[in-house]
């Protein structure tokens, strides 16, 4: 009994612990704002397809309705207008936040991690193992990460294999492609970031004593060394998410993101562009879903930061 | 200690600091750094500011000096030559500042611009606050270096300030704040980032530069020996309040306040006229925190032994009997037994002598870099640093092994090499009679279990995300095959023998002060009952009374579990008051080993009689013995030749010294060993 409730209050304590650069950024300027941007997309992200008054794919003749006007006299009014082929803009917004949210979430998350672990193992480890890790880091950052993602999409079609995941997984080919170069392109500098991290822990006292107690290195990265790089972490973390979503609506913009007609911010700018003097809100409306998002990334960033640099609260 | 015939009491006093205050509003609350401080300081007189660390003895040097940053309020006075510094504005300040009063900070790395020659920085100073031609402050420079007692002081100024050794820098920035004559000099700890031989040549310094120059001087140290030595005055300060200020003998023989007598009775002292030393005593308890607000009571009444009601009643004021003034209701009741009888050290002796650690001409070397400069070009890499040089020596069951020597003398290295944390080049280590293998983690579970290390640093020998249990349980698991719950109780108990709260498990160790963590430490070293423990500077990052806590319990754990101890400090006294053994370390090598009476007494090698004379003892009727090294320990390299110690030795005979590596003499017993080439009875006599 004793050993369930300190069990629960360790496991319970480990999240918060985990949470923590994010709670305490709420407490910085920046953060104030950023946190609440992202959470309200992240939300959108899981609910906004449900919330879409209209259909996001479905044609009507109500084409270049303006905002806030309706349709119909009477009908719900479209608050984005529509576009050129009578789809109801806010309602394509909501439905298009999952896919982008998704995509550059789980990719980064993937680079995330696969960096960390590569970084700190590199870092821990060093010499000569750290140097070949590390070049080989350097060439794949040499790669720009659009070019990249274009070439591999160019192959996609060939990849047989990736039939299976992407139909294990309900989701079109070009998505499992998307992350799976999102995290290839971002691993190596995460890596790199969490390398320089682990470097300067490894040489604390606590690791050597550690090492002492004859722990595996595993255990020391990731029990002694992680909880530490946390906050290293938490603003890599962040700062790859935004570079995620930039990525994933630029290859949207050129369209090669989600399949037509389901909804992408970035195809939605790339499709309406045509028209952005008639109807400026089709193209300027995802265009600023996106920048927010990256805004609200890049502010939650900050807040992350700088409350790094608040002074911890005095114990009770 | 130098008499000064002038009646002191009866000169104006230069500066007058009355009830003092100081309070800090952060984000964090109220921090109430200084509550309650008064001093005075006269012209020709070195005033000691005592305390431990978070008694706000920085912060009254700061707030004479006006830099007291964020959000503050200052009370009281801050009387310079009868005027208020407390709420004088910027300009007044800043005219002041530097020309009048100057400082002395602790560390000279950060004082002195290291982009700058010396020179300039000097001439800097002068043409800020004098109005002086350039030949003049010229001249006036080079007179300054010389006054501070640097060697060339006409080329000196040529040089950045990394080419000088750290006791250079400090000189270097002295002779800055002598710049423009001040009146009044503070000092807040300018000895404490160096090592003891450079020490005691500053604090020579400081103890002429009072004859000479007409000034006052506050001399801030949290340590008792260097306040003896140079200090007319004292005034001891405790949870930000002065509790007690007198002459400097009045303090050392006989204090007035219960504090002031505790931490004298911490500090280590060599063996008495019987041979024995006494056990030290310690203050239980943490200083009362500046964060609180101190409610209407004697702010050391938890931790006096002699607190009675009244002392929780009422707060006492400074009384004041023929210029001893003492913060206290009962200063007639305090006497040197207060804080505990004499005992000797500890009460058994260990007869058996089965050895635990062996270690067989042990060598370190360090490598920069391997091969070539550039990995495939370049000139050859600088040969090996030879940071241990055939270090032999045993520890025997229940025995304490010191091992002293200066920053740079290899005896961390030693440690680490042992532990296995660094790589030895050569020679053998044992453990019970059995090799150990170079790298700790080649090493057998029972072999870690046995051998066990307390770092210098509590707060960074625990992890600072983990629970302070993390260290102790994970020892307990890995090395006791206890399961969860059993190493859980078995922590709690660990906990309660090294005097913790064993509550305290679940806190991380931001929420402990650095004497907890160091308890921490230990309780996680004392798991699973190693054979032998070794200490690397265990108790020189704690205040002076949870130093005394921490050698008593390792002490106490040595006769509960027969353990045998390696103990490194750099500190001469309390290696001294720990040690059986003592060996003594000199740019890598073993200058001198031996049992602990047999190295302290004569005959000694040379550099064991510098370190002898240079440690400051606590008691200002000491007379300062003469041998002064100056330099800084060299870095040895591969291809040196002759002895170690030839560069700074005091007693350099001739040219074997340079060419030939020096013999290993028997001195007092065939186990005490001097590697020197002075014959031993000449080095007897002569010393």
């Amino acid at each position: 009994m004793i050993q369930n409730t300190s069990a629960a209050r360790s496991s319970f304590a480990q999240i918060s612990k985990a949470i923590a650069p994010f709670t305490s950024a709420f407490k910085t300027p920046a953060g104030r704002i950023g946190l609440p941007l992202v959470l309200l997309h992240v939300l959108l992200a899981a609910f906004g397809s449900y919330l879409a008054p209209y259909s996001a794919t479905d044609f009507s003749d109500a084409t270049y309705v303006k905002p806030f006007t309706s349709a119909v006299d009477g009908a719900i009014p479209h608050i984005l207008g529509t576009d050129q082929f009578g789809r109801d803009v806010f309602s394509r917004l909501l439905s298009g936040a999952r896919s982008i949210i998704l995509i550059s979430g789980i990719g980064s998350i993937l680079g995330v991690a696969l960096g960390t672990a590569i970084g700190m193992t590199s870092g821990y480890l060093g010499g000569k193992a750290d140097e070949i890790i590390m070049r080989v880091a350097d060439g794949l950052m040499s790669f720009p990460s659009l070019l990249l993602a274009l070439l591999v999409l160019s192959v996609s079609d060939s990849l047989m294999w990736l039939d299976g995941i992407s139909s294990a997984f309900a989701t079109g080919k070009e998505s499992i492609l998307v992350i799976g170069t999102m995290a290839v392109v971002h691993a190596p500098r995460v890596a790199r970031v969490l390398r320089s991290a682990t470097l300067t822990i490894k040489t604390q006292e606590y690791v050597d004593s550690a090492r002492l107690r004859g722990e595996s290195a595993y255990y020391i990265i990731f029990k002694e060394i992680l909880p530490n790089a946390l906050p290293v972490l938490a603003v890599e973390g962040s700062v790859r998410f935004s570079y995620a979503i930039l990525l994933a609506s630029s290859l949207g913009f050129l369209g090669l993101g989600v399949e037509p007609p389901s909804p992408d911010w970035g195809a939605m700018i790339s499709d309406s562009r045509s028209i952005l003097t008639r109807a400026p809100w089709v193209p300027l409306a995802p265009a600023a879903a996106v920048a927010s998002l990256v805004v609200g990334v890049n502010l939650l960033t900050e807040g992350i930061r700088d409350a790094q640099k608040l002074p911890t609260e005095l114990p009770e | 200690m130098t008499d000064n015939s002038i009646n002191q009491t009866d000169a104006a006093p230069l500066l007058e600091v009355k009830n003092l205050g100081v309070s800090f509003f952060t984000p964090r609350g109220t921090v109430r750094a200084v509550r309650d401080a008064s001093l005075t300081v006269r012209r020709g007189e070195v005033v000691g500011l005592v305390g431990e660390s978070g008694c706000g003895k920085s912060t009254v040097a700061f707030s004479i000096m006006g830099y007291l940053p964020g959000i503050v309020q200052v009370d009281g006075e801050i009387l310079y030559d009868g005027k208020d510094l407390v709420g004088m504005d910027e300009s007044d300040l800043e005219a002041l500042r530097g020309n009048r009063i100057a400082m002395v900070y602790q560390d000279p790395q950060t004082s002195l611009n290291p982009t700058m020659k010396i020179g300039p920085q000097m001439e800097e100073v002068l043409k800020t606050h004098l109005d002086l031609g350039k030949q003049e402050i010229r001249s006036r420079a080079i007179e300054l270096f010389e006054s501070v007692g640097l060697a060339s002081p006409d080329t000196i100024g040529e040089r950045y300030p990394h080419e000088l050794s750290g006791g250079m820098q400090q000189r270097v920035v002295i002779a800055l704040a002598l710049a423009c004559e001040p009146d009044l000099l503070i000092m807040d700890e300018p000895t404490t980032g160096l090592d003891v031989t450079t020490e005691a040549t500053i604090l020579d310094l400081i103890v002429d530069l009072k004859d000479r120059v007409n000034a006052g001087i506050l001399f801030v140290s949290h340590n008792l020996g260097v306040i003896a030595r140079v200090a007319d005055r004292v005034t001891v300060m405790y949870a930000s309040q002065t509790v007690e200020d007198a002459d400097v003998r009045s303090i050392f023989n006989s204090p007035q306040h219960p504090y002031t007598a505790g931490l004298l009775s911490c500090v280590p002292k060599p063996a008495n006229e019987l041979g024995i030393t006494p056990r030290l005593k310690s203050i239980p308890g943490s200083v009362f925190e500046a964060r609180l607000e101190a409610g209407n009571e004697c702010l050391f009444a938890p931790r006096c032994p002699i607190a009675h009601d009244q002392c929780t009643q009422n707060a006492p004021e400074i009384s004041d009997t023929d210029g001893h003034r003492v913060r206290c209701f009962f200063p007639d009741e305090v006497t040197s037994d207060i804080w505990g009888e004499l005992k000797p050290r500890r009460d058994f002796e260990s007869e058996d002598d089965a050895v635990v650690i062996e270690a067989n001409d042990l060598n370190v070397r360090y490598r920069s870099r391997q091969g070539k400069k550039y990995i495939l070009f370049g000139d050859e890499a600088q040969p090996p640093v030879r940071a241990v040089v055939d270090a032999s020596f045993k520890v025997t069951k229940s025995r304490t092994l010191g091992i002293v020597g200066e920053s740079g003398s290899g005896k961390s290295t030693t440690a680490r090499a042992l532990i296995g944390l660094t790589q030895k080049s050569s020679g053998s280590m044992l453990l019970n009679g059995d090799e150990l293998e170079t790298d700790s983690a080649n090493r057998s579970d029972d072999q870690r279990a046995d051998l066990r290390m307390v770092f210098q640093n509590p707060t960074a020998s625990l992890n600072p995300k983990l629970p302070i249990k993390h260290a102790i349980t994970r020892s307990l698991k890995l090395f006791g095959n206890l399961d969860n719950q059993g190493a859980y109780d078995e922590a709690r108990a660990l906990l309660e023998a090294v005097g913790l709260n064993p509550d305290y498990i679940e806190r991380i160790p931001s929420e402990l002060s650095g004497g907890e963590q160091q308890r921490v430490a230990l309780a996680s070293a004392f798991a699973a009952n190693p054979k032998a423990i070794l200490a690397d500077e265990a108790v020189s990052a704690l205040d002076v009374s949870v130093q005394a806590q921490v050698l008593n319990l390792l002490l106490r754990n040595q006769q509960e579990n027969e353990t045998s101890f390696v103990f490194i400090s750099h500190d001469l006294g309390v290696v001294r008051y720990v040690s059986d053994d003592i060996m003594v370390m000199y740019a890598g090598h073993v200058a001198e080993q031996g049992p602990a009476d047999a190295v302290l007494s004569s005959p000694s090698h040379p550099y064991t009689e510098a370190l002898l004379s240079a440690a400051p003892e606590p008691d200002p009727d000491a007379t300062p013995s003469i041998i002064r090294l100056d330099g800084a320990v060299p870095t040895m390299r591969e291809r040196f030749t002759g002895c170690f110690f030839a560069d700074r030795c005091h007693r350099k005979i001739d040219q074997r010294c340079d060419e030939i590596e020096p013999p290993a003499q028997s001195g007092n017993s065939p186990d005490h060993i001097i590697r020197c080439h002075i014959p031993v009875d000449q080095l007897a006599s002569q010393s």
